[in-house]
């Protein structure tokens, strides 16, 4: 109805300010000339405010249009998937913006930034994005308040106020809505590849140097909530991958194991957990050193490793049961044989050289296998997160003869190599060892820093067995944590210097505060909905009954806040001047004076004048102006401030 | 009303409208919005707002994005409490006409409504509409009791002008919802007739015919100053006398001194109009008035004895705003 209207020039601003504040969390996604592009267009259209005269002509806008559009194509390929669309729509909301200037473009626009704040969540939906996003909702409300005041400028705060009570009322609807809403498990369609999506997390690839630039981050890679006792530290190492095929430069996954698994058998008490892992675009699921019982939705590999049935794009959860002490590969297979002993063809020489030495001189595996972790320990080797570079054909040859300093995927890589050499079926293992207790909610986080390497050897009558070879350098990596087994001087990543003190207990918080969020908001889901709501009415639960619950509980919200709003509680609504005349009568009979029932206002004041004469004008005045307010109905602030100031004169 | 509802065909519009009318109070002067009486429809904006919130509830679905799913929850949320916060800002609001200042025909009348309410809350941009006026809005804050609203009609004919039923609407806060109310408050306008000079001017001499010979011959040729007397023309006063003594006072005319002028209906040229004539003797009038004459009316139906001063004028526009030739034709044509 008010579409032409234009808007008012002093709330322009507070109009563009969310819309350019919703992009800004964007700015590091963006192509760069987009970055740059943005606030110049927010900046042309805050000048055109004052001078009319510079907004740019139709056919000017078409073609800024058509470049960015097509500068976009260009530089992502296509301009659909996560990234090519936020940049299209941040850039149609700077173009839109520039020829905006009446009410029904200006809704445009906040349609426009509430699906950019939705895009945001593709990328983060941390605590601190949430609250940022909540704040731009109070601020869009705001703008929509702007939008729609009309001639007149409705004061900011006015404005401000509103909003705020808008969106705070609003918030019991959210939650009923969140916790109620029936969630539907699965996709309706699958996730644009987005090749952009650059996420740290393991790779299924190991090479020398990419465990210790992954350990740099202090991204969590996954929680864990144990059921039963905490295993020691040492003993927690967290399975992801197993690489099979070593091209003498890079360890691979290979082709897939497609022997058929063995049962495990276990010497142990099981230990029951639950893990909630973070995105990471893969379909690997980490397991503790060993898993048996498993949910329905995850695959089995052959290798004992876990596989999603879709790949994890986000916050995922999974109960399991792991075994301690177990043992897997009673027998091996051919292709295990074939694999477990395949060297590279034409590197490393002098390390398969070692092996096949070794080989030679020992009478059975278990020797030779001390005898390499003694070698490592003898003969000065270095743990070190910042290890020479070995470049060339023979990285494993250079490390072992030469450099001598190495993280764990030097050492596991080297060791390895050294066993197939010496013709014992070996394999690399990729994934986290240890993790962090929060002693505030119990829950043990592992991060991206303990990421980790080692080995699985075959052995007679042992099956497959876990060497880490990393222990035998440096034991403070696997007994305590990374920090700990660094050498003084060795370079660290930025986050352990924070580590200390005061500090440690700060993130203690934050991590319970952000656990919290991730167990409770992020991670619930419709299994996660289904197990709540069936714990709360005692029964299985279906979504016939999902949705009456839901029609139910939203129904007594809406009313109650309807309520709320239009009828404000009684007292709020007394007449303030009856208020403050029964506080007149209230000082009066502390005084000594008491209103009798049948006594009018009028009648009582003349009795007070006569008790107190020295009252007598100011009782007066308070009855004459209680008078004409109450029973003339003549609101007046001034008056009303009046009484009160008589009221405390007496 | 002339910009019908929102989303809505106009024919249906109109049933929705004549189904309200059925509903609506009968004239009162005072009338107060309540709920049974306020409609509520969504606007465009409330529709496309709607589409967004499905939008990004399907992309939260596909994505099991659960802040996806808490920013739509937190929307639909605030798209209802605008529908609350847009209701309310109509609900209790006490329209109540005060009386319009009479206009000559053509001028714009202007009905002004005070809009007061029972508690102390805030109302923007609510926007009052009669069939045929302009858009005016108003806002009542906090700690103001009332408000006064001018709505504008131009007034085509003399008479009496009613206000009729209005629009009183408002899509404040969040423009998602429109919410509207007719009232129809007694608020009525005195209109002159248009003043017309040019067809027969005011003869003072002459043929003018009062009843004894008048005799003026321009402002300066007065006979007396007198003090001030209410309903002395500003054309009137004695500016030197005033400046000499310090008190108000009047000059009197010789036309005044004991001479009458009839304005009389049958003086007027034959083959000019009913309306015309009336214009013409509104003109009259107020020359006279201006010059400070004691004049009378003499119109089929009405005879207004001579006299001077505001109410006097104001009594003879009156009654030629009022003139109703059907009940007097009969006796003019006698004559």
């Amino acid at each position: 109805m008010n579409s032409h209207i234009k808007i008012h020039e002093t709330s322009e601003f507070w109009v563009l300010l969310p819309l350019f504040l919703v992009i800004i969390p964007h700015f590091p996604r963006l192509p760069s000339w987009v970055v740059v592009l943005l606030p110049v267009f927010f900046i042309w259209r805050l000048m055109t405010i004052k001078q009319p005269g510079l907004s740019p002509g139709k056919l000017l806008l078409v073609c800024i249009a058509l470049l960015s559009i097509s500068g976009i194509f260009l530089h992502y390929g296509t301009i659909f998937g996560r990234t090519a669309g936020t940049s299209l729509l941040c850039t149609l909301l700077g173009i839109k913006l520039l020829e905006s200037n009446q009410q029904r473009d200006y809704m445009l626009l906040i349609t426009l930034a509430t699906f950019i704040i939705v895009t945001n969540f593709l990328f983060s939906q941390s605590i601190i994005t949430v609250i940022y996003m909540l704040l731009m909702v109070i601020l869009l409300t705001v703008s929509m308040i702007s939008i729609n005041q009309g001639n007149t400028v409705v004061p900011l705060k006015s404005r401000f106020k509103l909003a705020s009570a808008l969106v705070a009322q609003a918030l019991p609807f959210m939650l009923i809505l969140f916790v109620l809403f029936p969630r539907i498990p699965g996709a309706l369609w699958q996730l644009p590849d987005d090749k952009n999506a650059a996420i740290t997390g393991l790779s299924d690839t190991m090479s020398p140097g990419n465990i210790s630039r992954l350990v740099q981050s202090d991204a969590i890679a996954f929680r864990v909530k144990f059921d039963t006792d905490i295993p020691e530290q040492h003993k927690l190492y967290w399975r992801g991958l197993i690489l099979w095929y070593f091209n003498g430069q890079e360890w691979s996954q290979g082709n897939p194991n497609q022997t058929r698994q063995a049962t495990l058998e276990a010497f142990s008490h099981r230990v029951e957990y639950t893990v909630t892992l973070e995105p990471h675009n893969k379909k690997w699921l980490f397991a503790l050193d060993m898993p048996g019982k498993h949910a329905e939705d995850i695959i089995y590999d052959n290798n004992y490793l876990l596989r999603s049935k879709k790949t994890i794009e986000s916050i995922h959860q999974y109960s399991l049961e792991s075994y301690l002490n177990y043992r897997i590969g009673h027998s091996l297979s051919r292709w295990e044989q074939d694999a477990g002993l395949s060297l590279p063809v034409n590197s490393n020489t002098k390390t398969i050289a070692l092996g096949e030495k070794w080989r030679n001189s020992f009478k059975n595996p278990e020797e030779i296998i001390n005898h390499a972790l003694q070698h490592f320990n003898r003969e000065n080797f270095i743990y070190s997160m910042e290890p020479p570079l070995t470049p060339g054909f023979d990285p494993v040859d250079t490390f072992l003869f030469d450099t001598r300093k190495g993280f764990c995927e030097h050492y596991a890589s080297s060791f390895t190599l050294l066993m197939r050499a010496a013709g014992i079926p070996a394999r690399v293992v990729l994934g986290y060892q240890g993790g962090t207790l929060n002693p505030l909610n119990n829950y043990m986080t592992i991060r991206q820093g303990d990421a980790h390497a080692w080995s699985e050897v075959w052995l007679n009558n042992r099956g497959w067995v876990r060497i880490d070879p990393t222990a035998a350098i440096a034991p403070e990596r696997i007994e305590l944590n990374l920090n700990a087994a660094l050498h003084q001087n060795d370079a660290r990543p930025l986050y352990m210097h924070f580590n200390n003190g005061l500090l440690k207990q700060i993130r203690f918080y934050w991590d319970a505060i952000d656990n919290s969020w991730k167990q409770w908001v992020i991670a619930y889901d419709a299994s996660i909905q289904k197990e709540l709501l069936s714990s709360i009415i005692n029964k299985k639960i279906n979504y016939h009954d999902i949705i009456v619950m839901l029609i139910f509980s939203i129904s007594i919200v809406a009313f109650t806040i309807t309520l709320l709003i239009t009828k404000p509680l009684v007292f709020s609504k007394q007449d303030p001047a009856q208020k403050l005349y029964i506080k007149f009568c209230q000082k009066m009979a502390r005084k000594g004076l008491v209103k009798a029932a049948h006594e009018g206002p009028q009648d009582f004041a003349y009795r007070a004048e006569k008790e107190f004469p020295e009252k007598k004008s100011t009782i007066e005045f308070f009855i004459k102006l209680y008078i004409n307010s109450h029973y003339r109905s003549r609101h007046n602030i001034e008056q009303i401030n009046k009484m009160k100031k008589l009221i405390r004169n007496l | 009303m002339s910009e019908g509802l929102p989303l809505i065909p106009r024919p249906i519009a109109r049933i929705i409208e004549r189904w309200a009318d059925k509903r609506l109070a009968k004239p009162e002067h005072k009338t107060t919005l309540i709920r049974q009486r306020i409609y509520i429809l969504p606007t465009r904006h409330g529709i496309i707002f709607c589409i967004m919130l499905l939008l990004i509830l399907t992309g939260s679905i596909n994505y099991e994005n659960s802040a996806g799913y808490l920013l739509t929850f937190l929307l639909t949320g605030i798209g209802f409490l605008g529908m609350i916060h847009t209701h309310q800002n109509l609900n209790h609001l006490t329209l109540d006409a005060i009386a319009a200042k009479p206009v000559y025909a053509g001028q714009c009348a202007k009905f002004p409504v005070r809009i007061s309410r029972e508690n102390n809350k805030e109302h923007f941009n609510v926007v009052l509409q009669s069939r045929l006026s302009e858009k005016t809005s108003f806002n009542l804050f906090k700690n103001e009791s009332e408000s006064i609203t001018d709505i504008p009609l131009t007034s085509k004919t003399r008479g009496m002008l009613q206000l009729g039923k209005i629009k009183v609407f408002t899509e404040f806060p969040l423009g998602l919802f429109h919410a509207w109310s007719w009232v129809e408050i007694d608020s009525r306008c005195l209109i002159y007739p248009a003043p017309e000079s040019h067809l027969q001017p005011l003869k003072l001499s002459g043929e003018n015919a009062g009843n004894k010979k008048v005799e003026v011959n321009g402002n300066d040729d007065f006979t007396s100053i007198r003090d001030y007397q209410k309903g002395d023309s500003p054309g009137q006063l004695a500016w030197k006398a005033i400046a000499r003594s310090g008190k108000l006072q009047s000059k009197l005319f010789t036309g005044e001194a004991g001479n009458e002028i009839w304005l009389r209906w049958d003086d007027l040229a034959y083959h000019i109009n009913t309306e015309q004539r009336l214009s013409i003797l509104c003109h009259w009038i107020l020359e006279c008035d201006h010059k400070g004459l004691n004049y009378g009316l003499d119109i089929p139906g009405k005879i207004i004895q001579p006299a001077s001063g505001l109410h006097h004028k104001n009594d003879t526009l009156k009654a030629l705003a009022l003139f109703s030739p059907v009940k007097h034709e009969q006796p003019y044509k006698n004559t």
